[in-house]
């Protein structure tokens, strides 16, 4: 698995296939999400793909009621930043857990989300 | 580097505008310039600070256009954007081109122009400043941006949605004295938490608003400040970045950036924050003052929301925050804070603030956050 490259091209069409992908670097160890060139901890450049199990627990959220163009119809949704267990973090839609059951520590699991040519991560119940 | 002194500074009325950005700046750059008492041919370059003009109006290349539209054509023209932190950061920029030598009479500044579109527009252009990758397809917005940095601070430090509430019922306070303000109207803390959420926990009175304005000033060398007797030394002014990703962020609870920023500008000031007697900060939502007050050594981390509920941050307390009603209630046009918030704090150091002067003021300072809490620049200002 050495010297692949983690486009975020790529990074999306393994999220679309239902799975996650991270970069560890070789030389300090430090777990990424792609892409990087180089890393921020040691600046060398040495990645491996790594893939990610997807769970992990709501390190903090937010319930949407005013959204963007293109978004309009989807209100309320959440948004939560999840710590997965590897240590790395991903930003994601929630889905499948009511709103109100949301809190930080909250065991979820990564889902992915597509929709029409957008692929997003998405987080659901563990 | 050379020393650099603020000599003018110009801002418009913020709130709607049937005009364009550029002309907004034209505007606040005249402005600028009779506050100066300048011949305008003196003025050497332009650095100019603009966000969202290639979705909102169309525009591009806004540099020579305002220039144009001022009636100084042929001076070079920079356009600088750093998301919300867009003419801090052309600011710094003009700084160091008199700080250099190369220049001695700059002039800086910003516009906005984003009332004429929709509220949905208007929303997803500024989630631009966000990543296009894996957070705008979320559909996070600005607001929820900082509401998932209000949950940590609430869940780490017990900080509360009325402490929020406090902020926004001073800023609108303070502004009631600024003719430039968008909203010169008090709000009650009950207005503020019966207001309908926006991104939970923040509620639409924990915003500022979408505004469209401009704002310049005018900077100088020590050769032609000298000359200048309203002249206010820029005595630090430094940038900061942090990772773009908000899932990235060391502690969300804390805005790095600014922790970075502060330190650099105060080791260039050789002061520290109690030598500082007013403050202009990022209050684009109410827990980013809460937050800002911590990082720029204010306050604890964990107590900027109390010191928030007991008035420290008033006029007339401890550390006055915001006398020009801040984003909050001055309004926000992106492209023009960091500048609009470097023309208070000369108005405030010059003691021409009228009512709402801090009495005594010295030494000021500014602080501007762009985006996702990816850029700060913080500048620190002072009279001889």
């Amino acid at each position: 698995m050495t010297d692949e490259v983690v486009t975020l091209q790529r990074f999306f069409a393994e999220v679309r296939a239902g799975r996650l992908t991270g970069i560890r670097c070789r030389e300090c160890g430090e777990l990424a999400i792609p892409p990087k060139e180089l890393c921020a901890t040691c600046g060398k450049h040495a990645w491996d793909t790594v893939p990610l199990k997807g769970d992990g627990t709501v390190a903090s959220y937010t319930v949407i009621r005013v959204a963007p163009r293109g978004h309009t119809g989807e209100t309320p949704y959440a948004v939560a930043v999840v710590q997965l267990s590897e240590g790395v973090s991903l930003l994601g839609r929630v889905v499948e857990v009511p709103l109100d059951s949301l809190r930080a520590g909250l065991p979820v699991r990564f889902r992915p989300v597509v929709v029409g040519e957008q692929t997003m991560v998405g987080f659901g119940p563990a | 580097m050379r020393r650099v002194a603020v000599i003018g500074v110009g801002v418009t009325k913020f709130g709607k505008h049937d005009r364009s950005s550029a002309e907004l700046f034209a505007e606040a750059a005249r402005d600028a310039i009779v506050d100066a008492e300048i011949d305008p041919r003196a003025i050497q370059a332009l650095y100019f600070g603009n966000v969202t003009g290639g979705e909102s109006e169309r525009q591009l290349h806004m540099g020579p256009l305002a220039a144009t539209l001022l009636g100084l054509p042929t001076i070079p023209t920079t356009r600088i954007e750093n998301a919300c932190a867009t003419s801090h950061a052309a600011f710094r920029h003009a700084v160091m081109e008199i700080g250099a030598g190369v220049s001695d009479v700059v002039l800086v500044g910003g516009a906005e122009r984003i009332l004429h579109v929709p509220t949905d527009h208007a929303t997803e252009f500024f989630a631009y400043c966000s990543d296009a990758a894996y957070e705008q397809p979320t559909g996070l917005t600005f607001p929820g941006v900082f509401a998932l940095i209000a949950r940590a601070h609430m869940d780490k430090y017990g900080t509360t949605e009325e402490q929020m509430a406090h902020v926004a019922v001073k800023n609108h306070r303070h502004g009631v004295h600024n003719p430039k303000a968008q909203f010169r109207k008090e709000i009650s803390l009950e207005t503020v938490m019966k207001s309908a959420y926006v991104a939970d926990p923040l509620k639409l009175f924990d915003c500022c608003p979408f505004t469209d304005g401009g704002a310049a000033v005018i900077l100088a060398s020590e050769k032609v400040a000298r000359n200048h007797r309203r002249a206010v030394w820029v005595l630090g002014t430094h940038a900061a970045t942090d990772t773009m990703f908000m899932a990235e962020k060391r502690d969300l609870a804390r805005v790095a950036a600014t922790e970075r920023a502060a330190a650099g500008a105060y080791m260039q000031a050789g002061r520290g924050p109690g030598d500082v007697d007013v403050v202009e900060l990022h209050d684009c939502f109410t827990i980013a003052e809460i937050v800002a007050t911590e990082g720029l050594g204010f306050f604890e981390p964990g107590t900027g929301g109390m010191a928030a509920e007991k008035g420290w941050t008033s006029i007339g307390g401890k550390i006055p925050i915001n006398p020009s009603g801040g984003l909050k209630s001055k309004g926000h046009p992106i492209g023009a804070t960091g500048a609009a918030q470097i023309a208070e704090i000369v108005t405030q150091l010059r003691g021409e603030a009228g009512p709402r002067q801090v009495e005594g003021a010295r030494t000021g300072l500014t602080h501007t956050l762009g985006g996702n809490t990816a850029t700060v620049l913080v500048s620190l200002f002072g009279r001889d």
